[in-house]
């Protein structure tokens, strides 16, 4: 009996050629799109679950809502929180950890290279556990300073991994160089972890003193805190104890009033260590976290589209195999006479069904070998396929095909086992019935307007893409080099002078922060003078940047009021006087638009000579000399903040170099020559800014090349889909078309007939499409202030259906034209 | 209205050679009632298809209307055919998915006659013919006979000169295949030339000529007295 199905089901195969290839490939395709995303989103959901007792790990992140101030959220925590709360929640906490991260440089004879460097308590392997390959964690890492180091890290620097014992020469830990021991190396860290240190190195208290902002503090948020939390204690259970201690015994207690709850304005929240890498964006604000964050929208949608990819290829099998089905009624019909249940005949064509997905299947393996490499650089990432090695996966797919299988072979198989034996063996009639041709219309609507959504989607994604990419920054931006100059501190004016005298170059301006650096500097300033209408001042927060003279000249900003600083006024510069001095420092202080209105001025010219005071490292009162329009500091993600340019030479950390030469390299190199006499022994540390820009928007250009590759493959599989069905229907219509073309039709009458029935289900998946997609899609624009147009959405949603109607006469443009020219006489002889 | 001169038609399947027709020479003049004879296979149908030009000759010459079309592209021949024929089928052959009264307009529309017109030419035919009453179904809720009388209205509805019949009654019983043959008198009555391929003797008799073909050779021609 099997035998004679996997007969049947093969010569079926091998008999509907176009059909079954059409069948296999549209399967095959979508379900490579299937794995390849699969591949992505184990990765993704995996992160950190691999780590000893992860289910006990967690991390605490730090959100402040104080009145009259921005939201503050951060994955980072104050460094006095975890000793005070590991002590007080005895009961709860097992043990916990600080992080501090650091950038470093490691000298290797000539030779200098950044590292990244993570300073932990004691008791950081305790919570995590990883491998050992030299040393161990109790016997490496006993006292201060111990280093730890990664075995790639080891074969960097010696080229093996027995180095216990060996120094690094490291700057800057503390301001000197020092020789650090290697005490132990652990094996490399997988790709799924949210961890990114290669460098581990015991804290040396000795490093913070009392007054110092990362380790003694209570509200400076600088270091990373996890805890490990008992057996049996919920992370629940452990949030409930720390918000009692926030409100009723911790330090915070004291900055607020006594009606007032503490937790209302701080949190620490905490988050499961396998969550961080998709859930920590939610508690991160602007800034980052220790690694990139994953997306757990982004995670979703890709699911969503993996399903849908699938779902047009399972419906091409249905439309397909109901299609082919009076083809086959005689089998049906003659399986029943000979004694065949319905069921019988139902299971036989769900195994054939099941058959031609696990066919698939195997042509989808090969696929995805094929093309991982190219997924893997649009991903940045490194996935694997080890089938054979991770049971898992291979059960997981088996299991994929079989319902596969069954979703796309249950309609069919209930369609066809439910031929009556009599009629239709009696009846030379076709056994179509008017249901089940609109079935398939119905489905073909559905798979255009899939693909069209993407289609839209993908064109929407790109094109905020582009948007931002090309948007009127308010500033210069071609040309433009930028040097990290923070290990330049006393040289900056030599290495300014150097770099000047290269002809390429025409400025070099300091600031504190180059355009998409972006910083949360952000203080309290108070206008002095009252308004003229008498409103009382409030102090009001703003962001403030520090640059040299020329900054805004270089990036050919112009003031709206007032001047630009000026070295020939002489009092533009910030004279920084000590914290306790009665007298305040004065200087001058450029404001943009946003400020402007956030300080109450309804005019730019009002605000020019007024007076804000500020307090930072002593009090100031800085002259308001000129007011800039907005310029975007940051990534257009986020809003303008209202912000002050302030003149100060002692907070400089970046140099933006205006060039125009059309040798890159020559100058590159040029430029590392006189870094390397001015900063010797440290890494130089050079960006385009273009570059710097673009990369504001990798996330984005990301999700629109996978968009884009998906939902192409969702329209080949819809327009296969749609060519076999075309070629069906011209089978199926092949008499009809006899009559028209005796009774005087030609050819174009008969091609235009027959596209007219496709466009229809095109045209009405449109108009389907156009409202989801755009409610969509705007609701994604929502999430950028500065966006596309809501109306070019008029256009993509014309384009595309004007595209997808092309596309359905290209398919079908060609079964028709085949059949039009046919021979009547043929069809209507011999049915 | 036509002549057919030393007309053969061959196919080739497999290398082997079939001759559908044998150097056939007929003449048919406009207002004729012509049956064609003979057993299955001795090309009956393959004579009708190139009179009706759905079927090219391999050899000889076909004289239409005065023009010999025997080389004529399809393109040609469709509008020779369009203006010239009518065609009556043994299985019908009505579209399923249109009504009656759209089935007899089709003819209409591919001849580019306004909507008004078509209209009132496919009433006019549809009374003629006794299915005006039938108009709004579809062919599977008609009897056989109704079919026919359908088909035949669609092959008259154009004016044709000349309408082809390929077994017209084959499909019908006897009641209703002999309605269907006083249909076609009744149109050969007034001026339409009619070629038919048929089995039945009886139903050969209302022609006024009987050609009787065998193995694509044209064996007899009795003519009936008037």
């Amino acid at each position: 009996m099997f035998r004679n199905y996997l007969i049947t089901a093969w010569r079926n195969i091998i008999k509907n050629g176009i059909f079954s290839v059409i069948n296999i490939f549209g399967l095959a395709v979508g379900l490579m799109s299937c794995i390849l995303i699969m591949l992505f989103v184990r990765q993704e959901i995996g992160f950190d679950s691999w780590l000893t007792d992860s289910d006990r790990l967690v991390r605490m992140h730090t959100s402040y809502s104080m009145p009259n101030r921005d939201k503050f959220e951060t994955v980072r925590s104050a460094g006095s929180m975890m000793p005070a709360i590991r002590d007080y929640a005895k009961n709860e906490v097992e043990t916990g950890v600080r992080f501090i991260q650091f950038g470093i440089t490691v000298r290797k004879g000539e030779d200098a290279f950044a590292e990244q460097a993570t300073m932990v308590d004691s008791s950081f392997f305790s919570l995590f556990d990883l491998p050992f390959v030299q040393g161990s964690k109790t016997s490496s890492f006993n006292k201060p300073m111990d280093l730890i180091i990664t075995e790639r890290l080891a074969l960097k620097y010696f080229g093996r991994t027995d180095v216990i014992g060996e120094t690094l020469t490291i700057c800057c830990v503390s301001d000197n160089t020092s020789e650090v021991a290697i005490t132990g190396v652990i094996k490399n860290l997988p790709d799924e972890t949210h961890l990114n240190t290669e460098m581990i190195v015991r804290l040396q208290p000795l490093l913070f003193s009392e007054d110092d902002g990362t380790l003694h503090t209570w509200t400076s948020l600088n270091v990373y805190t996890y805890f490990k939390l008992k057996p049996n204690v919920t992370m629940e259970q452990f949030q409930q104890r720390i918000d009692y201690w926030m409100d009723n015994e911790s330090p915070l207690r004291d900055m607020f009033d006594n009606n007032e709850t503490v937790t209302d304005f701080v949190q620490q929240r905490l988050m499961p260590v396998p969550d961080l890498h998709l859930n920590a964006k939610q508690h991160a604000g602007n800034m980052g976290d220790l690694t990139p964050m994953g997306d757990s929208n982004m995670i979703r949608t890709f699911i969503v589209v993996a399903g849908l990819v699938l779902l047009i290829a399972c419906i091409n099998f249905m439309n397909l195999s109901t299609a082919k089905a009076s083809k086959r009624a005689r089998e049906v019909a003659m399986r029943k006479v000979l004694g065949a249940s319905r069921t019988q005949v139902a299971l036989q064509f769900l195994g054939e069904a099941i058959a031609i997905v696990i066919l698939s299947l195997m042509f989808a393996l090969v696929a995805v070998e094929i093309v991982l490499p190219l997924y893997n650089e649009l991903l940045g990432k490194t996935l694997e396929l080890r089938l054979f090695s991770d049971p898992a996966l291979l059960l997981s797919l088996l299991l994929v095909a079989i319902l596969v299988g069954l979703g796309a072979g249950m309609y069919p198989a209930f369609y066809l086992s439910k031929f009556l034996p009599g009629q239709i063996l009696k009846s030379t009639k076709s056994v179509e019935s008017k249901s089940s041709t609109k079935m398939r219309s119905l489905l073909v609507v559905f798979q255009f307007s899939i693909s069209i959504i993407l289609v839209i989607s993908t064109l929407v994604v790109y094109g905020q893409t582009v948007f931002s990419n090309n948007i009127n920054v308010g500033y210069q931006s071609d040309n433009k080099l930028v040097l990290n100059v923070r290990p330049a501190r006393e040289n900056l004016a030599s290495l300014k002078q150097e770099l000047l005298s290269l002809p390429e170059i025409s400025s070099v301006v300091y600031s504190s922060e180059a355009p998409t650096q972006d910083d949360e500097n952000n203080n309290y300033f108070k206008l002095l003078e009252t308004h003229s209408d008498g409103t009382a001042n409030e102090q009001v927060l703003l962001n403030y940047h520090n640059m040299d003279f020329g900054f805004f000249e270089a990036y050919k900003v112009t003031p709206i009021a007032g001047r630009l600083f000026d070295e020939n006024y002489g009092s533009d510069e910030i004279n920084l006087v000590p914290e306790n001095s009665s007298e305040p420092g004065k200087g001058s202080v450029i404001l943009n638009e946003t400020a402007l209105k956030e300080l109450g001025f309804t005019s730019a010219e009002q605000a020019i000579g007024k007076t804000l005071a500020h307090e930072v490292r002593g009090k100031q009162h800085l002259t308001i000399v000129g007011v800039i329009p907005d310029i975007y500091f940051r990534s257009i993600k986020f809003d303008v903040r209202p912000t002050a340019y302030t003149l100060n030479p002692t907070r400089l950390r970046a140099a933006s170099l205006t060039f125009s030469t059309d040798d890159i390299s020559s100058l590159l190199n040029k430029i590392e020559l006189i870094w390397k006499r001015n900063v010797p022994m440290q890494p130089i540390e050079l960006e385009f800014l273009s570059e710097m820009m673009k990369a504001q928007y990798n996330d984005e250009v990301t999700t629109a090349q996978l968009f884009l590759v998906f939902s192409l493959l969702a329209v080949v599989i819809a327009c296969l889909g749609l060519y076999g069905l075309s070629a069906f229907t011209v089978e199926r219509r092949t008499k009809e078309i006899g009559i028209r073309k005796v009774m005087g039709a030609s050819v174009r009458d008969i091609v235009s007939l027959l596209i007219w029935q496709f466009s229809k289900p095109v045209a009405i998946a449109n108009i389907l499409a156009w409202p989801i997609a755009a409610y969509a899609m705007l609701s994604w624009l929502e999430s950028f202030p500065y966006r596309l147009s809501e109306l070019w959405l008029i256009p993509i949603c014309l384009g595309v259906g004007l595209l997808s109607l092309i596309i359905a006469w290209s398919t079908v443009g060609g079964n028709a034209a085949k059949v039009a020219r046919k021979n009547p006489i043929k069809a209507l002889r011999y049915e | 209205m036509l002549k057919l001169h030393n007309l053969s038609r061959s196919y080739q399947t497999d290398n082997i050679e079939t001759m559908a027709l044998d150097n056939v020479n007929i003449e048919i003049k406009k207002g004729e009632f012509v049956a064609i004879m003979g057993p299955s296979g001795c090309g009956k149908s393959t004579l009708l298809n190139t009179i009706g030009m759905l079927d090219n000759p391999s050899a000889g010459d076909y004289i239409f209307a005065g023009e010999n079309v025997a080389g004529y592209s399809e393109k040609q021949l469709s509008e020779i055919r369009k203006k010239s024929i009518g065609f009556i089928f043994q299985n019908f052959n009505l579209i399923d998915e249109l009504t009656v009264q759209e089935n007899i307009e089709l003819a209409l529309i591919y001849h580019k006659i306004p909507a008004a017109e078509r209209k009132q030419r496919v009433e006019k035919v549809m009374d003629k013919v006794g299915i005006a009453h039938r108009a709004k179904h579809l062919p599977n809720q008609l009897s056989g006979g109704q079919q026919q009388r359908v088909a035949v209205a669609r092959a008259v509805v154009g004016d044709q000169p000349m309408i082809l019949a390929d077994e017209p009654t084959g499909n019908l019983d006897s009641a209703h295949g002999q309605e269907v043959m006083e249909m076609l008198q009744q149109l050969n009555a007034e001026g339409t030339t009619i070629v038919m391929v048929t089995h039945s003797p009886a139903h050969a008799d209302y022609a006024r000529r009987t050609i009787h073909l065998f193995d694509g050779h044209v064996v007899n021609e009795n003519v009936r007295a008037a």
